[in-house]
């Protein structure tokens, strides 16, 4: 009787869950290989010809030259569109490619490339951009694709950006706790906040 | 059994477990939107736009009609939060709690979203096209003496074209009406100092002696006159400043008093003229006129009338003989009375007696630009309407900013009168009760998403003139600016003059910018007076000042006698403007009814407010539903037994009790305003707001009041946390 109350129950659960589960993700969040979801947007936008090495034909453009407000904010942004056009207005080469003629249709058109998110974190986690960009590569001089890849991957190979990392808490925490030198020349180290309040706030 | 083999703490195991695993997978990671979730991003943006850190843009309140300069903090391009703008002079970058639900009116979910025509019990949604299109055919159809427009408080630019467009139809009709004006008092000040809103320094005072005015609460301009307090009450020089406050209902003013005292209703008029007569007796010296208008006054005489004790009014004499200057105001208890003028000339006869004129009560500004100056709204202009409407005078009526269904008197029968208008037209934010009457309901863009200027009635320095501007983009595309429909308007009648604005913000950048010269912005260039505008959300201008005349007089002065009991209608009632709600504007905003009224601490509802001595003596209980009638009508409200009022008076707040707006003001509470009686103002022909009398009944039921205040206030449970202390028990001579 006993084993059957307890066992009816725990299936009950189960079976919510997975039907809750099969409801609310379409998608895995995650894969095995902690690779996020594949985001189409608008355009296609290609980071690996603008972020990536001359070798390869990029452009090996700073992360933070489009993402400016990375540094300045608790969120890196989107450059807005006349960033964009500023320099695609000068370069005649691309101009009639498909995606080049797509982005200069908004322009013209005055509206926002309403591009999707690709690394979101739940509304209980306050990650901020400004103090690890300050940390890695103002105070550390870390090359800057290097200090972005720690959490955005190499985003240098890739045409649209997908996550590369789980954003997972437990993710978060196991870079936390490595030393890291506090500057570029100092020999002193120490980790990260490790204090609940840091992010949940 | 079950109870033995599986107990509760069993249950409660495994039950966790299945909950735990239903809440990982089900609501674990869902706020995390990859590939869902849009970017806020820009076509184009100024560089100090960083997504995540709010920007500041400064605006003009719309909440009352006080102008209060503000800063919105937008972010993503959302307004999130308003505050007040240090640069204004009104407010110092202060902001009330009426202010801050000032978001509300712009995100409400009840806002009109689109032209509606009345198409039967329906509004029928119509283009903006056909909307103007019809109201230039009904404006064309009638002779202009038969268009009127109704609205409330005006000033700045938009006063500039709604008069352009009055005068273009040819018709002269534009009726000011505000429920809630100090109309009584403007003209009152006229004659006693020769102006209309002279500047009253309560920073100056030593004493200050309301008569009723809740500066703190709802009264003219309470943010400017709030801080005026706090330095009246810690001076430079260390002297705390007394205030008494005297009226029949305690005001959130009468709460902050010194001295609080309960005045029989309407003798206001009377204890000034006895404070005049004992502080003659005291020795100050008196003109002889009009010590012979008060030499009856004698205190006996006045503690009778009044209810005052002959101490009180000895202390209070002693008080203003010693302390100078002070400062004598009246406030709208005591103007509400068919003797209001009276009333009001007799408190300023004190004023002027104590030799207050030019020291803290001082002259103002004339303003330049007087096309622009703020039209003062009196309710008497609502009665002219509906006379004009009942003479079928009116074939074409635009309402515009005022309420009037809902305000105005059961008595006055003004929905019986719209009825005999064929063409109704309100420019309106919510289907509020006069919409709801309407022909044709215009949505307006909230004050936060639409141009225009402001020029305030009461400055305190200088004069300003406050511009309104767009702290985001407008929320719903069908909306329009009031000046935008007026342009439009006026492009149908001098299409010529008008033709060369493509909207109303660009007729207002060129009308500020082409008279940058007496804006102050001589010698800057076009563009950086109006950017300079902008920024600072103002424009001060050089006024010219206005002397204050101190001739003193007590001409014609008559103070009647006290009431007589009306033994059918035993009580006196005083609808209460409540520092939230008001005349009901705002009543939508969630916010506003979900903050406690500061004296009784209920929400979300109207009450009765009554005496102990008078709910006792009708055996009455707190929450006792109870039914108030007047000769002109009745409604019934909750009691809330209160020792802050006069034994003979109950008191309603005003606003409550809304039958349309939305969803956050309709069916919450009675509307006081409609069991006024329609007695007048007999100099100003005003609706005298106090003058109703009424009988309580029991209605039966009895609810539990939903309000903040907790047992601290009432039972302590034996720890003196806050000591209570009857009025009469304190010493006034030993607290100053």
């Amino acid at each position: 009787m006993y084993c059957f109350l307890r066992l009816s129950v725990l299936l009950v659960g189960l079976i919510f869950s997975a039907s809750s589960y099969a409801a609310n993700a379409v998608q895995p969040l995650t894969t095995a290989d902690d690779l996020g979801p594949k985001v189409e947007q608008p355009i296609e936008f290609p980071h690996d010809r603008h972020a990536g090495d001359a070798a390869k034909g990029g452009m090996q453009i700073n992360c933070m030259y489009c993402h400016t407000y990375a540094r300045r904010s608790i969120v890196a942004g989107i450059p807005p569109l006349q960033k964009c056009i500023g320099c695609h207005q000068s370069i005649e080469s691309v101009r009639e490619t498909p995606r080049i003629k797509k982005l200069f249709e908004y322009w013209e058109a005055k509206k926002a490339v309403p591009w999707k998110k690709v690394h979101d974190l739940p509304d209980f986690v306050r990650f901020n951009h400004e103090r690890h960009i300050q940390r890695f590569v103002f105070a550390q001089n870390k090359p800057v694709q290097e200090a972005c890849g720690y959490c955005h991957g190499d985003v240098k190979t890739m045409t649209v950006a997908r996550r590369q990392k789980p954003l997972s808490m437990g993710w978060c925490v196991s870079c936390h706790q490595k030393d890291h030198p506090v500057d570029a020349t100092s020999t002193k180290t120490t980790h990260g906040p490790n204090d609940c309040w840091q992010c949940h706030k | 059994m079950i109870e033995n083999s599986f107990n509760r703490r069993a249950f409660l195991k495994v039950l966790g477990w299945g909950g735990a695993t239903v809440a990982l997978s089900g609501c674990g990671n869902t706020s995390v939107e990859d590939g869902k979730e849009f970017v806020t991003s820009y076509v184009q943006t100024a560089d100090y736009i960083i997504p995540s850190i709010g920007t500041y843009f400064n605006s003009t309140c719309a909440q009352c009609d006080a102008g209060c300069g503000i800063m919105g903090r937008v972010r993503e391009g959302r307004v999130l939060k308003l505050e007040g703008n240090p640069k204004s002079s009104i407010n110092n970058g202060k902001m009330c709690g009426l202010g801050q639900a000032g978001v509300q009116a712009h995100y409400n979910p009840d806002r009109i979203r689109e032209p509606l025509l009345r198409n039967g019990d329906k509004g029928e949604a119509i283009t903006w096209e056909k909307a103007l299109g019809l109201i230039n055919e009904k404006v064309g159809g009638v002779g202009a003496e038969n268009i009127a427009f109704l609205t409330g408080g005006v000033s700045g630019h938009v006063k500039v074209l709604l008069k352009n467009y009055l005068d273009a139809l040819g018709s002269g009709h534009h009726y000011v009406y505000e429920a809630v004006a100090p109309s009584i008092m403007r003209a009152a000040n006229k004659r006693a100092y020769g102006v209309e809103m002279p500047r009253l320094r309560l920073d100056k005072a030593k004493v200050i002696l309301s008569f009723g005015a809740d500066f703190l609460g709802s009264w003219i301009s309470p943010v400017h006159f709030s801080q005026q307090y706090a330095r009246f009450r810690k001076a430079d020089n260390g002297e705390r400043g007394v205030l008494v406050q005297v009226e029949s209902k305690m005001t959130l003013t009468g709460a902050n008093a010194d001295r609080w005292l309960a005045i029989r209703p309407g003798t206001e008029g009377i204890l000034a003229l006895g404070l005049i007569n004992a502080l003659a007796a005291a020795g100050l010296s008196v003109p002889g006129d009009v010590a012979a208008v008060v030499k009856e006054y004698t205190t006996d005489r006045v503690s009778k009338d009044t209810g005052v004790s002959v101490e009180h009014i000895g202390k209070l004499a002693a008080l203003l003989k010693g302390r100078s200057p002070s400062l004598i105001i009246a406030g709208s208890a005591a103007e509400g009375y068919a003797h209001g003028s009276q009333n009001a000339a007799a408190i300023a006869l004190l004023n002027q007696v104590l030799g207050n004129v030019g020291k803290t009560v001082e002259g103002s500004f004339s303003m330049p630009f007087p096309q622009m100056t703020p039209s003062a709204g009196s309710r008497q202009a609502l009665q002219v309407l509906n006379d004009n409407m009942l003479q079928d005078k009116v074939k074409v009526l635009f309402s515009y900013g005022a309420n009037p269904v809902f305000t105005a008197p059961a008595s006055m029968k003004l929905k019986e009168s719209l009825k005999k208008v064929p063409f109704k037209v309100a420019f309106a934010h919510y289907m509020d009760e006069t919409a709801v009457e309407a022909d044709l309901v215009l949505p307006l863009n909230s004050a936060l998403e639409d141009w225009g200027t402001v020029m305030p009635e009461y400055i305190a320095e200088g004069a300003q003139l406050n511009i309104r501007q767009p702290l985001m983009e407008k929320l719903h595309p069908g909306t329009l600016g009031m000046g935008d429909m007026l342009l439009a308007l006026l492009k149908q009648r001098r299409p010529d003059e008008y033709k060369g604005y493509e909207d109303f913000y660009s007729y207002l950048r060129n009308a500020m910018v082409s008279n940058k010269g007496a804006l102050g912005g001589a010698n800057a260039d076009d563009d950086t007076f109006w950017e300079a505008a902008l920024s600072h959300g103002m424009v001060k201008l050089a006024g010219s000042p206005v002397n204050i005349s101190s001739h003193i007089s007590a001409n014609g002065l008559v103070v009647p006698a006290p009431f007589v009991e009306d033994s059918a209608y035993p009580l006196h009632l005083i609808p209460a403007v409540s520092a939230s709600l008001r005349d009901g504007r705002n009543a939508n905003e969630p916010w506003l009814q979900e903050s406690p009224d500061p004296l009784t601490t209920i929400v979300w509802d109207s009450w009765v407010e009554m005496h102990p001595k008078t709910a006792a003596k009708l055996g009455i209980v707190e929450g006792d539903i109870v039914e108030v009638a007047s000769k002109s009508g009745s409604i019934k409200a909750q009691v809330y037994v209160f020792t802050g009022i006069h034994p003979d008076v109950i008191s309603v707040p005003l606003g409550y009790g809304h039958e349309a707006m939305g969803r956050y003001a309709k069916g919450v509470g009675v509307n006081a305003f409609k069991i006024l009686d329609p007695v007048f103002d007999k100099e100003t022909g005003e609706l005298a707001m106090h003058e109703t009398r009424v009988k309580v009944s029991k209605a039966g039921q009895r609810v539990i009041i939903v309000k903040d205040e907790g047992p601290a206030g009432g039972n302590q449970m034996g720890r003196k946390i806050a000591v209570r202390m009857s009025s009469d028990k304190v010493n006034l001579s030993k607290e100053v």
